[in-house]
């Protein structure tokens, strides 16, 4: 197998290169390229018409009650845009654990880590965590948010399964908080159904710049945060080849 | 100056991605090329929303600190970064498989093998 | 006067939930997945008829997506045409819902997540936001590809994946530069704005660039190099799914685009020509194939391209064209895919085919007879409405589309006749093909026994659609109803 691990360039390069092909696509790509360049470029850099974008600069916060006015456009205006993100994790994760299904492990998985590694990567845990949780929780406010505190919530538990591939890694409760987290945030879109249309913001706007502000955007952030935590952690792990030795 | 570089990176981004694409046969390579063309496209769509002097769309005491850039294409990126990343780990877990099947990862050895095996009868 | 509907995001939000809760329940009872499954599509499709119901009596539906209303949230926007091609996907999937053993947690959430993204892909009428819908119907067909767990079936959908997210890539370049031009992503904002900020060569290249995204999955030249290797490899059910509905969908987001963004000459001009490839190389193939997996493969390339045609005329009879066209061919193509997934092989093998399965072979006489329009099957209405809007319409460009219709049907005709004379080949004493139980056969007579009640209903059914296309040609309508709201 150890042979086999260098995937298989060196096969290929075995193959006779045909040059005047590499020529005709560089340059009909480098056309394309001109040709793009010159089509974004009759819109002079920093001069695009920002209509949509200066009303809802100019209304977001008090609308929705959030400083940080990217959160309120991916919660509020473009909620939809965000709940169709993560369906597309929950998706490709989907996928990826159908087709990953009894691949059992690769030839690179089963070393551990050397000895910094493997410590750090437990002593990391815990402030990895309160990291996540902070980003998440105040997501409404500042630069940052559930992706974004999701991806190192997924750090944290992903860290150690680098360190020692050996280490546990429970896909039963990643898929369950996944998939819970998921239902929150269309349940909260279906509760604001009753105010009017889907994801209505709830709960007002509260104190413009406390934690507890902003309505129903920090919780549908925390329900973001606790998906995508779960389904990169997941995923990732599924790529690693720790879920499919078990499944 | 800032705009030709912004535009022009981000362009050149997609073109060595597609390249990479079009070009290459090892499919690692295409896949690493999908990820280079997406990060250009993103780089485009947040330069996109540039404003000279802009500050960034998050409001101080609940006021703007002066001219804001746009904030629609930083919300668009945040999810086309998403759904990159998404793609491209179906994508490793399929190339995972592809060369458990094969024992190659060369796009046109893979294509062939594919076509004759659609080819014969299945049952 | 449009009606304010919240409830039509039902169709997206029902199977949301279900693709969300059933790996949770998946994992302890993996038998009950698919009939969890099925409940839940039973229960959209529920929805979705009493909507269709509301929108047929009360005209057009506007939601509003968190209040936010057009252009600065993201609107819902569901006429008639979008109903049929949501009720369609729901039939489909209901139909083609994975079998055996391919009916585990895995294909059966896929499933769920694909027609929650089809489903918002046709109702969205915000340009980003179809995008979005558009990847998660995507890497939903991506995984349902590999389904099968066939060493082809992981090497297409690996192969489809690369080329279809480069043309995700491109669709987002596209979309970037109609932001960059006009500062909104919502359609009927951009009806309004696109005619004087998107003129030109920017205006057609955008076009392009989302038509190179939409191109993947609604199999146009030169982006459907999957499409036979997909088709070969994947489950036939993915296969009749996807070519049969899913591929449509697509092409009514494109209709919109050029209705709503696009309504120049060039955007039409563009898709003739793709329609013009597509029929050529699409029929070429499918005479040169040889199964019959292949043949309907690469036909089904040259009926989408039939459907481009019909939209490259400008005008509602193009559209009411393309509309019956689509619509036929989501009802006789994924028949022939449950036929082709039984007759596997070269079709030289399947001599006398008549003496073993009578009812398959009677079935697929009677799909030919309609896919190539001999009256009185729904089939040649189909196409006699695209020849009325081309005589309605006439330009050098319509009489290319015209000329290169007739010959598609010529060839289509031809290979459709060889492989019935196979099937009737004399001298065979039968045994030697494969033949057909039940549960196999009946998708696809369902699917027969539709095409024969539309020919019954064929008058009402033909004013209906022409009055689907009215209300979708007319763009200025459509942007008075998202956006003159009085509120």
């Amino acid at each position: 197998m150890k042979s086999a691990g260098g995937y298989a360039p060196a096969r290929i390069r075995g193959h006779e290169r045909n040059h005047g092909k590499t020529v005709a696509s560089v340059l009909f790509l480098g056309g394309l390229g001109l040709m793009l360049f010159e089509l974004i470029s009759a819109v002079p850099f920093g001069s695009a018409p920002m209509q949509v974008g200066q009303a809802i600069a100019g209304e977001a916060f008090a609308r929705t009650g959030a400083d940080n006015i990217v959160t309120a456009i991916l919660l509020g205006y473009r909620g939809l845009d965000t709940l169709g993100e993560v369906t597309i994790l929950f998706t490709a994760a989907a996928a990826a654990g159908m087709v990953l299904a009894g691949a059992g492990r690769g030839e690179a998985q089963g070393q551990e880590a050397g000895f910094i590694f493997r410590t750090a990567a437990w002593m990391l845990f815990p402030f990895l965590l309160v990291l996540g949780a902070y980003i998440i929780i105040h997501g409404h406010l500042t630069p940052g948010g559930g992706f974004q505190g999701g991806a190192i919530l997924a750090a944290a538990f992903f860290t150690p399964l680098l360190a020692s591939p050996a280490s546990p890694f429970n896909h039963r409760v990643a898929i369950l908080v996944e998939g819970f987290a998921g239902l929150v945030f269309v349940v909260i879109g279906l509760a604001g159904l009753a105010k009017g249309a889907f994801l209505t913001q709830l709960l007002g706007t509260g104190t413009p710049g406390a934690l507890l502000s902003a309505g129903s955007l920090p919780v549908l952030y925390v329900a973001i945060g606790l998906k995508v935590g779960s389904e990169l952690a997941g995923l990732m792990a599924r790529v690693f080849g720790e879920g499919s030795a078990r499944s | 100056m800032t705009g030709t570089l912004l535009y022009g990176g981000a362009i050149g981004l997609v073109i060595i991605g597609l390249y990479a694409i079009v070009a290459r046969r090892h499919l690692m390579r295409n896949i690493f090329g999908l990820a280079v063309m997406e990060s250009g496209v993103n780089l485009l769509l947040a330069s996109v929303g540039y404003r000279p002097g802009g500050h960034a769309p998050i409001l101080v005491a609940g006021a703007a600190p002066g001219p804001l850039v746009d904030p629609i294409p930083q919300a668009l990126v945040l999810t086309a970064i998403v759904i990159g990343f998404g793609v491209l780990a179906l994508a490793l877990a399929l190339v995972v498989r592809v060369r458990q099947a094969y024992g190659t990862l060369d796009n046109r050895a893979v294509a062939r093998r594919l076509r004759a095996e659609n080819g014969e009868a299945r049952s | 006067m449009s009606q304010s509907l919240p409830a039509i995001i039902y169709p997206v939000a029902i199977p949301l939930m279900g693709a969300f809760l059933l790996p949770i329940g998946a994992r302890r009872m993996a038998e009950l997945a698919g009939l969890f499954g099925r409940i839940v599509v039973l229960l959209s499709f529920s929805t979705s008829l009493a909507l269709a119901v509301s929108i047929w009596t009360a005209g057009p539906a506007v939601s509003a997506m968190g209040g936010f209303a057009a252009p600065l949230g993201i609107v819902f926007y569901a006429d008639r045409l979008a109903m049929l091609f949501l009720l369609a996907l729901n039939v489909a999937v209901f139909l083609f819902w994975p079998r055996g053993q391919g009916a585990k947690g895995g294909p059966c959430t896929l499933m769920l997540a694909l027609l929650a993204g089809g489903s918002g892909l046709i109702l969205s009428g915000d340009l980003f936001n179809i995008f979005v819908f558009y990847e998660i119907t995507a890497v939903a067909s991506y995984g349902l590809a590999a389904s099968g767990r066939t060493h082809a079936g992981f090497a297409a959908a690996l192969r489809f994946l690369i080329l279809g997210s480069v043309g995700s890539s491109l669709m987002l370049i596209g979309i970037a530069l109609i932001y960059a031009r006009t500062g909104t992503l919502n359609l009927a904002d951009l009806s309004r704005i696109a005619p004087h900020a998107l003129t030109g060569p920017v205006g057609l290249a955008a076009f392009i660039l989302l038509l190179a995204g939409l191109g993947v999955k609604a199999e146009l030249v030169p982006l459907n190099t999957w499409v036979p290797e997909v088709y070969g490899a994947a489950p036939a059910r993915v296969s009749a799914l996807l070519a049969g509905v899913v591929s449509k969908l697509a092409m009514v987001v494109a209709l919109r685009f050029v209705v709503q963004v696009f309504p120049g000459d060039g955007a039409h001009t563009v898709l003739l020509v793709a329609g013009i490839l597509g029929v050529l190389a699409g029929e070429l193939a499918a005479w040169r194939a040889g199964s019959l997996m292949e043949t309907f493969s690469y036909s089904s390339i040259a009926q989408l391209g039939m459907v481009a045609l019909a939209f490259s005329i400008s005008g509602a009879a193009g559209i009411a064209a393309g509309i019956a066209l689509a619509l036929h061919h989501a009802v006789v193509k994924p028949a022939f895919f449950m036929l082709a997934a039984r007759w596997r092989g070269p079709v030289g093998g399947l001599a006398g085919a008549v003496k073993d399965s009578p009812l398959a072979v009677w079935l697929f006489v009677i799909l030919s007879l309609s896919i190539i329009g001999i009256p009185p099957f729904p089939g040649f209405w189909a196409k006699f409405l695209f020849l009325k809007a081309a005589f309605a319409a006439p330009s050098a460009g319509v009489w290319i589309a015209v000329f290169v219709m007739l010959a598609g049907t010529v060839v289509e005709a031809a290979y459709l006749f060889r492989a019935v004379l196979v099937f009737f080949a004399d001298g065979e004493r039968g045994g030697s093909t494969p033949r057909f139980a039940f549960a196999q056969l009946a998708p696809a007579l369902g699917l027969g026994a539709v095409l024969l009640a539309a020919m019954v209903f064929i008058a009402p059914l033909g004013a209906s659609i022409s009055g689907m296309a009215d209300e979708a040609s007319n763009a200025a309508a459509m942007a008075a109803r998202v956006l003159d709201r009085g509120e």
